[in-house]
C-alpha cells in the first residue's frame, strides 16, 4: 500500500504510554514512554525479543494490565476517545484479541456455534436465527465448513482452532484486532495459511491489526508497518520494507542480520551476532538502553536517551541528517 | 563405515485404550507408526539435520539415537556400537553413553533448578569417573564454562540467575563435560530470541570445529538448519521423504512436501 | 543469613501481620514447652510434690486449706494447671512433631516411588491411599492404636504408649504427602533435566533422590505445617478419648478430658486453659501454614 499514513487520522493512538511494575519497594518500567499510531486498515507489527514489552503493550490496549503492573503514564485513545478510563465497553466491541494458544479463547464445554452466537448476540440486537446465519458465514469466511458448527473445540486441529478463534474475534466486527503471536504454536505450513487468512480478512473488512511477534520472517511477509521494541522502548518504526531493508537503528540492523535465512550464499557461514542480551527491566542502563551491546556507542549514548528522530528511529547516530550507520 | 548409521529404524506406539475398555466398547487396537524404516548416515565431524513439522517423528528418532528409547525394529550404530545390543558389556555401554550427549530445547527445564551450575556441569565428570581429584574437577568445570563463553564467577550460581541463552550455554557445557563425540541437538534454539539464537548456533559451530564433534540436529526451522547442516533429511509422518545437501535441497527440491515447506517458511527476502 | 533477610520470603513475612503473630505465638509456645522445667513453678509429673489438699483451687485464689495460690488454678489432684499445661505441651508437641516426620518420610518416599515408577506399583500405592482416605484419619489412628496395643506384651504397653501414639497418627496422615509428591513427580520426571540425567547413565534411585526429590519438596513444607496442627489435634482427641498417653503424664488432650469431668460442677478452669492453649497452638500453626502456602505458590507470587 502506498497511502501516505500521516494524512489520515489515526484509529488508535498511544501517547507516551508507560507500564510499570511494583515489586517490593522497587518500581521498574516494562513499557517506557511508548508512542504509536495505528491507522485504519493497516497491519502494524510489534517486534522485539522476549521481555521487550510487546505483549505488555497489547495488554495495555485491551485494559488487561493487572497488579503488580500498572499504567503509570500516557494515554491510549480509539477514534479520539480515551480507553484507559473506560475500557470495558469499547474493548469488547471495538478491539478483539487473538492469543498464541487458541484454547485460551475457546470454551471446551460449548460448541463453536454456541460460542459464536453468544458473542454475536452480546454485540448486536438480532434474533438467534440471524446470529446463526452470521456464525455460519463467519465460519465459511475463515475456511471452516459451516456444517461443523455443532462441533466442540477439541475436535479441531491446532490450525483449525486458530481459525475458529479468528472467527470469534471477527464476530463483533471490531475495528482493531490485536494478534499476540497467533502462529507461534503452529507448524510452518499452517502458519502461512493463518497469516494469509488474517491479511485477506482485514483487507476485505478494513480492520486494522496489531501483530505481535518475535519472528522477523512473519513481520516481513505480513505487516505494512513495523515497530521495533527494545527494553520497553520504541527504537525504530516505519514501513516494513524500509525498516527491514534499510534499518537505521543498530539493534534493528543486528536483528535482521542475525536472522537465519534460506540463502545458499550463507550456507555454512557464521551468522551475524549481537553480543550480550537484553537487560532485565529492573536493570536498564542509563542513556540508550542498547548502548552496552552497540558497536557504534559514544559518550552521548551512555548519558542521554535519544528521542525519536524523523518519526523513525531513536538513535543518536540519526541526530544529524547524513549521520548513518 | 560411517560414524553413525541409522538402519531401517522403526518405532511404533501403542495408543490403544486398556484391554478391559477395548473389550467393553469393542474398540480395536490403535497403533501409531511414529518412525517408519528410516535410514541415514552421519560422517564424523559432520552435521546431519532432521527437519519436520510436529508429529513427524523427529524427536522420536533423536531419543532412539540417544539410547533413551528402544526401536521397535532397525538399529542405530554409533562408532560400531549399539545401545540395544543385549551382548554389550557394561564398560562398552558406559563408553557409548559418554560419547553420546544431548542438548535440549527448553533452557528452563533442562537444568535442575536446585543445583548450582558447577555441580550441574561436574555431574557427568563424576558419573563417568573421568577425573578423580576434586581440584582437577573444579579446573575442568571452569575450562568448560570458558569454552561456552561463561566464567568462573558463574560456578556458584543457580540456573534461575541466568538468561535463556546463557542457560543454553550451560547445557552445552554439561554436554561437553563427558568429552562426547556426537551431540544430539533437539531444537536447541527454538525457545531463544533471534539475536541469542545466532550466538548459540555460532557457538555450536565453533565447538564442532574445535572438538571435531558430530551433530544430529533436529529442528522445524529450515532457515536454521540451512546454516548448520552438511546433510538434511526431510521427515513427514515418520517417513524420510527426501535427503540431500542444503544446496540441492533448496535449489532442486524433489518431493512436494519439501517444496511446500520451502514455500511456507517466512523469510526476510520477499519484501 | 544475610541473604535470607533480603529475600522475597522475608519481605513478604514482614508485611504479613497474621504470619508474624501466628509465628511468634508458635515460637513462644514451643519455647515455653522446651523450658518448662525453668518456667513452671512445680513439676506436675512428680507425684511426691503433689498435695491432694490443693485440689480444685480456682485461678489466683488462695486454697482454703493450704492458702497456696496458683496462676491458673489446680486440677482434681492438686496439680498446678499452669505447670501441667507446660509439661503437657511437651508431650503434645513431641508426639505431633514425630508423627509428622513419620508421615512425611513415608508419604514423600511412597509418592516419589509411585510417581516415578508408575505402572502397577503406582496403582497399588495409590489405591491403598484411596482406601485409607475413605476413613476419617482419627478412626485409622484408633484402629492402628488398638492393633498395636494388642500385639505389644502388657508389661511394655505403658512405656510404649507414646511410641504407639506417634506411629498411629503418623500412619494415618501420610496420604496427603504421597498424593502431592506423586503429582509433582509426574510433572518433574518429564522435564529435560531428568532426561539429561538418564543420558549419563544414572540409576533410577539416583535420579529420584538427587534430582527429583529436591524439586518436589516445597509443597511438602506446607503440608507438613498443616499436618503438624492435625497431628496435635489427633493426639489431643485420642488422649481425650482415653486411648492416648496415661493421665499420670497428661498431655493437653488428657487435661481436657479431666477438665470435662468437672465442667458442670463449676470447676471450669481445668477444661478452659488447656483447651485455649490447644486452640491457640493449632490455630497459629494453621494460619502460618496457610500463609506459607500462599507465598510458596508461584502463581500468587
Amino acid at each position: 500500500m502506498t497511502i501516505d499514513r500521516t494524512m489520515i487520522e489515526p484509529l488508535l493512538e498511544i501517547k507516551n504510554l508507560s507500564v510499570s511494575l511494583k515489586k517490593r519497594d522497587n518500581i521498574s518500567v516494562a513499557v517506557d514512554d511508548l508512542s504509536l499510531n495505528l491507522y485504519p486498515g493497516e497491519i502494524l507489527g510489534l517486534v522485539g525479543e522476549s521481555g521487550a514489552g510487546k505483549s505488555m503493550t497489547g495488554s495495555a490496549i485491551l485494559g488487561l494490565i493487572e497488579s503488580p503492573l500498572y499504567i503509570s503514564a500516557g494515554t491510549i485513545s480509539l477514534q479520539g476517545r480515551s480507553i484507559i478510563e473506560a475500557p470495558e465497553n469499547i474493548r469488547g466491541s471495538q478491539i478483539s484479541m487473538i492469543f498464541q494458544d487458541p484454547l485460551v479463547s475457546l470454551n471446551p464445554l460449548k460448541t463453536i456455534g454456541e460460542q459464536l452466537i453468544k458473542t454475536i448476540k452480546t454485540h448486536f440486537n438480532i434474533s438467534k436465527a440471524e446470529a446463526l446465519d452470521r456464525s455460519k458465514k463467519l465460519l465459511s469466511d475463515v475456511g471452516i465448513d459451516p456444517e461443523r458448527i455443532e462441533a466442540y473445540p477439541h475436535t479441531f486441529s491446532g490450525g483449525m482452532r486458530q481459525r475458529v478463534v479468528i472467527a470469534l474475534a471477527l464476530a463483533p466486527e471490531p475495528s482493531v484486532i490485536i494478534a499476540d503471536e497467533p502462529t507461534t504454536a503452529l507448524d510452518v505450513s499452517v502458519q502461512a495459511q493463518i497469516l494469509n487468512l488474517l491479511k485477506q480478512l482485514c483487507t476485505e473488512r478494513g480492520t486494522s491489526i496489531i501483530l505481535i511477534t518475535h519472528d522477523m520472517g512473519v513481520i516481513s511477509e505480513t505487516t505494512d508497518r513495523v515497530a521495533v521494541l527494545y527494553s520497553g522502548r520504541l527504537v525504530e518504526i516505519g514501513k516494513t520494507s524500509d525498516v527491514l531493508q534499510r534499518p537505521q537503528h543498530p539493534y534493528t540492523a543486528g536483528l535482521v542480520a542475525s536472522t537465519p535465512n534460506i540463502d545458499p550464499s550463507s550456507f555454512d557461514k557464521k551468522l551475524f551476532q549481537i553480543p550480550g542480551a537484553m537487560p532485565d527491566i529492573d536493570d536498564v542502563p542509563d542513556g540508550c538502553a542498547f548502548h552496552p551491546r552497540c558497536e557504534h556507542a559514544r559518550d552521548k549514548c551512555q548519558k542521554h536517551r535519544p528521542p525519536l528522530f524523523d518519526a523513525r528511529v531513536s538513535c543518536w547516530l540519526s541526530e544529524k541528517p547524513g549521520g548513518t550507520l | 563405515m560411517s560414524f553413525v548409521t541409522v538402519n531401517q529404524l522403526t518405532r511404533l506406539f501403542d495408543l490403544s485404550e486398556p484391554w478391559i475398555v477395548r473389550t467393553i466398547t469393542g474398540q480395536k487396537k490403535r497403533i501409531l507408526t511414529a518412525v517408519d524404516c528410516v535410514n541415514f548416515q552421519i560422517e564424523k565431524g559432520e552435521t546431519y539435520a532432521l527437519v519436520g513439522e510436529s508429529g513427524s517423528g523427529k524427536s522420536t528418532i533423536a531419543k532412539m539415537v540417544a539410547g533413551l528409547l528402544m526401536p521397535t525394529s532397525g538399529s542405530v550404530i554409533i562408532d560400531n556400537k549399539n545401545f540395544n545390543d543385549a551382548n554389550l558389556e557394561k564398560a562398552s555401554m558406559n563408553a557409548l553413553r559418554r560419547k553420546t550427549q544431548m542438548v535440549f530445547q527448553s533452557p528452563y527445564a533442562s537444568l535442575n533448578p536446585r543445583w548450582k551450575i558447577g555441580n550441574i556441569i561436574n555431574e557427568p565428570i563424576k558419573a563417568f569417573g573421568l577425573i578423580k581429584d576434586e581440584n582437577d574437577q573444579h579446573k575442568r568445570v571452569i575450562e568448560l564454562l570458558e569454552q561456552v563463553g561463561l566464567s568462573e564467577r558463574d560456578i556458584k550460581k543457580y540456573p534461575h540467575e541466568f538468561s535463556g541463552g546463557q542457560r543454553q550455554r550451560i547445557s552445552i557445557a554439561r554436554a561437553l563435560a563427558s568429552e562426547p563425540e556426537i551431540i544430539i541437538c533437539d531444537e536447541p534454539t527454538s525457545a531463544l530470541d533471534v539475536s541469542v539464537q545466532a550466538q548459540v548456533l555460532n557457538l555450536l559451530k565453533d565447538l564442532q570445529k574445535n572438538f571435531s564433534l558430530t551433530y544430529l540436529f533436529i529442528s522445524h526451522d529450515l532457515a536454521v538448519i540451512s546454516t548448520m547442516a552438511n546433510n538434511i533429511g526431510v521427515l513427514k509422518e515418520g517417513v524420510l521423504v527426501e535427503q540431500a545437501t542444503p544446496n540441492d535441497l533448496f535449489h532442486k527440491p524433489q518431493h512436494d512436501y519439501t517444496k511446500m515447506l520451502l514455500a511456507a517458511a517466512p523469510t526476510l527476502q520477499n519484501n | 543469613m544475610e541473604r535470607f533477610f533480603r529475600s522475597d520470603f522475608f519481605y513478604h513475612f514482614r508485611h504479613a501481620p497474621v504470619a508474624i503473630v501466628s509465628f511468634v505465638t508458635i515460637i513462644l509456645i514451643i519455647l515455653a514447652a522446651i523450658f518448662a522445667n525453668f518456667i513452671a513453678p512445680t513439676n506436675p509429673f512428680d507425684p511426691a510434690s503433689l498435695n491432694l489438699m490443693n485440689g480444685f483451687t480456682p485461678p489466683l485464689e488462695a486454697n482454703e486449706f493450704t492458702g497456696e495460690r496458683f496462676l491458673l488454678g489446680t486440677d482434681d489432684q492438686g496439680r498446678d494447671l499452669f505447670s501441667t499445661i507446660l509439661y503437657g505441651l511437651r508431650i503434645s508437641l513431641f508426639v505431633g512433631l514425630m508423627a509428622v516426620l513419620l508421615a512425611m518420610v513415608m508419604g514423600v518416599l511412597l509418592g516419589l516411588i509411585a510417581g516415578f515408577l508408575g505402572g502397577w506399583i503406582d496403582s497399588v500405592i495409590m489405591r491403598f491411599a484411596d482406601i485409607q482416605m475413605t476413613f476419617p484419619s482419627i478412626l485409622v489412628a484408633m484402629l492402628i492404636y488398638g492393633v498395636a496395643r494388642g500385639i505389644l506384651p502388657p508389661e511394655v504397653r505403658y512405656e510404649m504408649s507414646i511410641v504407639v501414639l506417634i506411629i498411629s497418627i503418623g500412619l494415618s496422615e501420610w496420604v496427603p504427602f504421597a498424593r502431592t509428591v506423586r503429582g509433582s513427580t509426574l510433572v518433574e520426571k518429564e522435564k529435560e533435566y531428568v532426561t539429561a540425567a538418564k543420558m549419563i547413565g544414572l540409576t533410577r534411585q539416583q535420579i529420584m533422590l538427587r534430582h527429583i526429590l529436591p524439586n518436589v519438596l516445597s509443597p511438602v513444607l506446607v503440608i507438613a505445617t498443616i499436618t503438624f496442627a492435625l497431628a496435635i489435634i489427633a493426639e489431643a482427641t485420642l488422649s481425650f478419648l482415653g486411648v492416648g498417653v496415661p493421665s499420670t503424664k497428661p498431655s493437653l488432650g488428657t487435661l481436657i478430658r479431666i477438665g470435662q469431668d468437672f465442667l458442670f460442677s463449676g470447676e471450669w478452669w481445668i477444661l478452659l486453659f488447656p483447651a485455649v492453649t490447644l486452640l491457640a497452638l493449632a490455630l497459629s500453626i494453621n494460619l502460618f501454614g496457610d500463609w506459607l502456602r500462599d507465598i510458596l505458590n508461584p502463581k500468587l507470587k
